[in-house]
């Protein structure tokens, strides 16, 4: 086995600035992973933005595996009696899409350096998303006062299953708008107004969700 | 015990794999006790629930702890910021909570045996739901990383390919992982609320156990997720050590690719034994025989890799190639398995347990044990002894060849007899419990000369003992918390210049500017 060499001594080239795969001239072509059109510095916006595509996929395929088994029971199982979705959901929707046009409106303000504007309409999302979750824990239980459980038919309990699943993804969304809303961003790597944005694709996301379930609830029953 | 609760990349990785390492400790003394249950007509150890428990606590603890976690989790945390040149993964907090509930998991399954089988089965599911939770926390982690972190000049192109093999397996993960926690929830439902998923009129309607079921359904894309890290692992090993350039890079880089890719795809060709209705039995069978394409690929470019070179026959590189070897080996049993004649009502017997202890398993194990042989100095700055290995190398390999083989046999000629028919096949069962001990016994100098090492090893000397090109060779070892002392370095080439002259030498490192190459020609 060879010993020291002069090319362990040769110290590695160290940049200040980091990240990214952009090659450092552009002979070195290749795919630089879409670096082309990447401002320096903001690498850690990036981060978040992808980290939450990725667990976007992550979550989409965790309810579609659970649709496809929803949609392949329906036609075939025994124990499928025909469910009515509760009322309330109507409300909760329309309470759900409200708050996805409230935080846009937030993010607006937000654009034009209106802090206070953006403060109000940040804590109106925040109150209609709180809302929207505690309309579902009504929901769920006048049903169980109705004596309407998980074991009663498989409808009830793909009811059950979505809506909980939903309620508890929603929930991160919340603590995210909670924490948004209430840090103060000075001496992180992100600002609030990256946070605001990274935020908002969830919490969309969770709202199409939402509308996409109770459509299948809703036609599916 | 800042080391404990820190979630610097590097304590997480190795945190992984001293989980990785106890598992391995358990496990292996399961299938002790389980071998020497079968080896008595009748079993006198234990009765058949008990034995079924000991069985699905070896392969949880093996599969989940070891082979998924230890090359993906263990030297991807420990390795992928090292080689891509980064400081630290892109979520450190991920890092540190899929560890804990990795070992929140662990202690949940372990527990479970102890209990009865109602409470024990509805723990282990607990556990392995938590499990995939930080399975997918993971591959989220590294998925970033990857795509976000690599240092300037680090190209897709240029990324080692342990590294390719690390991302392709953490998308993999995110994927199949989330459709395990999406059954494992509405099992869950159907054993806490009552509900009917699995139950007579839902989702799967067989009479065997809900294990079988639930292990099936997701085992093959696991399979994949343990392997694609060992690929990539082994595909380094072989270039570094036959000190030649990968052979076709960029085929290599696409097969594992495409491994990952149909890894996915494959699911339902274990439902054939398991008695979900096979919706397209032939597009799953042609899968997994399409499969074959990008393992292929791969083994042309080991042995086009290897073709010629001078290699250094070190103990890493032994268990390299023993990878190399196994996987053949058990890729040729695992085509008669892709039919879908031969594999319907199959599972348990012997010939697929050989199967798959042979090509997922032993082959994994070796893979990880090359990596752990070529990657220790950097980890603890010290190396584990050559002689030792070697001996346990051979000792390990022919005991395992012996081991499986046989059960191959057993399973071939149980399979000769008409259904129902108990064969006994003494000569080989015989064959297999002398294996066993042997093969386990062997791995005690493993655990003598990775302890002996860690406090009293040959020190590592030279920064790059394998004369590699990858970053991580760079830094000191162990390296330091930051890794690149005040920032990232800067990638001038791909990570296979390998037998090219220079200054004594044969090989480039990655991050040699073309000036400084030009000085010392």
């Amino acid at each position: 086995m060879p010993g020291t060499s002069v090319l362990d001594d040769i110290e590695l080239i160290i940049e200040d600035i980091g990240g990214g795969g952009k090659p450092p001239a552009s002979r070195n072509g290749g795919d630089s992973g879409g670096g082309g059109s990447r401002v320096p510095g903001s690498s850690s916006t990036r981060k978040y933005a992808i980290a939450i595509a990725l667990a976007m996929v992550a979550i989409l395929i965790f309810f579609m595996a659970m649709v496809a088994a929803f949609l392949v029971l329906r036609r075939t199982s025994t124990n499928w009696i025909a469910f009515h979705v509760p009322v309330l959901l109507w409300f909760n929707t329309v309470v759900l899409l409200a708050s996805s046009g409230t935080l846009e409106v937030a993010r607006k303000r937000q654009a034009v350096s209106d802090e206070k504007g953006f403060k109000r309409f940040w804590t109106v999302t925040t109150i209609l998303g709180i809302v929207f979750v505690v309309g579902q824990v009504i929901a769920w239980r006048d049903l169980v006062a109705q004596g309407i459980h998980g074991s009663a038919s498989l409808a009830v309990a793909f009811f059950y299953v979505f809506t909980v699943a939903h309620a508890v993804h929603l929930f991160g969304g919340i603590c995210a708008l909670l924490y948004v809303g209430f840090r103060k961003f000075r001496h992180s790597e992100v600002t609030r107004v990256a946070a605001a944005e990274v935020t908002s694709y969830y919490w969309h996301f969770m709202d199409g969700l939402w509308v996409f379930l109770f459509v299948l609830l809703y036609l599916g029953k | 015990m800042r080391a404990l609760f820190s979630a610097n990349h590097k304590s997480v990785g190795l945190r992984f794999l001293w989980l990785a390492l106890f598992s391995v400790m358990l496990g292996m003394t399961l299938s002790l006790v389980m071998r020497a249950q079968l080896s008595q007509a009748g079993g006198v150890y234990a009765n058949a629930d008990r034995y079924a428990a000991i069985t699905l606590l070896h392969g949880s603890l093996m599969v989940f702890f070891v082979l998924t976690a230890a090359p993906q989790c263990g030297f991807g945390y420990f390795l992928v910021p090292l080689q891509i040149g980064a400081r630290e993964m892109a979520l450190p907090l991920l890092s540190g909570l899929s560890f804990w509930m990795s070992a929140a998991s662990l202690v949940a399954i372990s527990i479970s045996i102890l209990l009865t089988p109602a409470n024990g089965s509805l723990l282990w599911l607990l556990g392995v739901t938590c499990f995939c939770a930080a399975m997918i926390l993971a591959s989220l982690n590294m998925a970033v990383t990857v795509i976000e972190l690599r240092a300037k000049g680090m190209t897709l192109p240029r990324l080692p390919i342990t590294v390719w093999a690390w991302f392709v397996t953490a998308i993999l993960s995110l994927l199949i992982f989330s459709v395990l926690v999406a059954s494992s929830v509405l099992l869950l439902c159907d054993r806490l609320a009552g509900t009917q998923f699995f139950g007579l009129t839902g989702i799967l309607i067989t009479a065997t156990g809900i294990w079988q079921r639930w292990f099936w359904f997701f085992a093959q894309a696991e399979v994949y997720v343990a392997m694609l890290p060992c690929f990539g692992i082994v595909t380094h090993l072989l270039a570094t050590y036959s000190r030649k350039p990968l052979w076709s890079e960029r085929i290599a880089v696409l097969a594992l690719c495409a491994v990952g890719l149909f890894g996915f795809c494959i699911w339902g060709e274990h439902m054939f034994a398991s008695g979900l209705n096979p919706y397209t039995p032939l597009v799953f069978s042609m899968l997994a025989s399409s499969l074959g394409v990008p393992a292929l690929l791969l083994v042309i470019c080991w042995l086009g890799t290897l073709w010629n070179a001078k290699t250094r026959l070190t103990t890493a590189m032994l268990f390299a190639l023993g990878f190399v070897s196994l996987f053949l080996s058990g890729g040729l049993s695992g085509i008669f398995l892709a039919k879908r004649e031969f594999a319907g009502g199959s599972t348990g017997d012997a010939f697929v347990t050989g199967h798959f202890h042979l090509v997922m398993g032993v082959a994994a194990t070796f893979a990880i044990l090359a990596a752990l042989f070529f990657w220790f100095p950097k980890m603890f700055g010290r190396r584990l002894n050559e002689t030792l290995g070697k001996i346990h190398f051979w000792l390990t390999f022919c005991g395992v060849y012996m081991l499986f083989m046989a059960m191959h046999w057993i399973g071939l000629f149980e399979r000769s007899f008409p259904p129902g028919t108990v064969v006994r096949v003494h000569g080989l069962s015989g064959v297999v419990g002398v294996a066993t001990i042997a093969t386990v016994s062997a791995q005690l100098l493993f655990f003598a000369n990775f302890f002996w090492s860690l406090t009293r090893g040959e020190s590592a000397g030279a920064r790059n003992p394998w004369r590699s090109t990858t970053l991580e060779w760079f830094v000191p070892s162990p390296p330091p918390s930051e890794n690149f002392q005040g920032g990232v370095p800067v990638v001038f080439r791909g990570a296979y210049e390998l037998g090219v002259p220079l200054a004594g030498e044969d090989f480039v490192p990655q991050h040699l500017a073309p000036e400084q190459v030009a000085k010392l020609l």
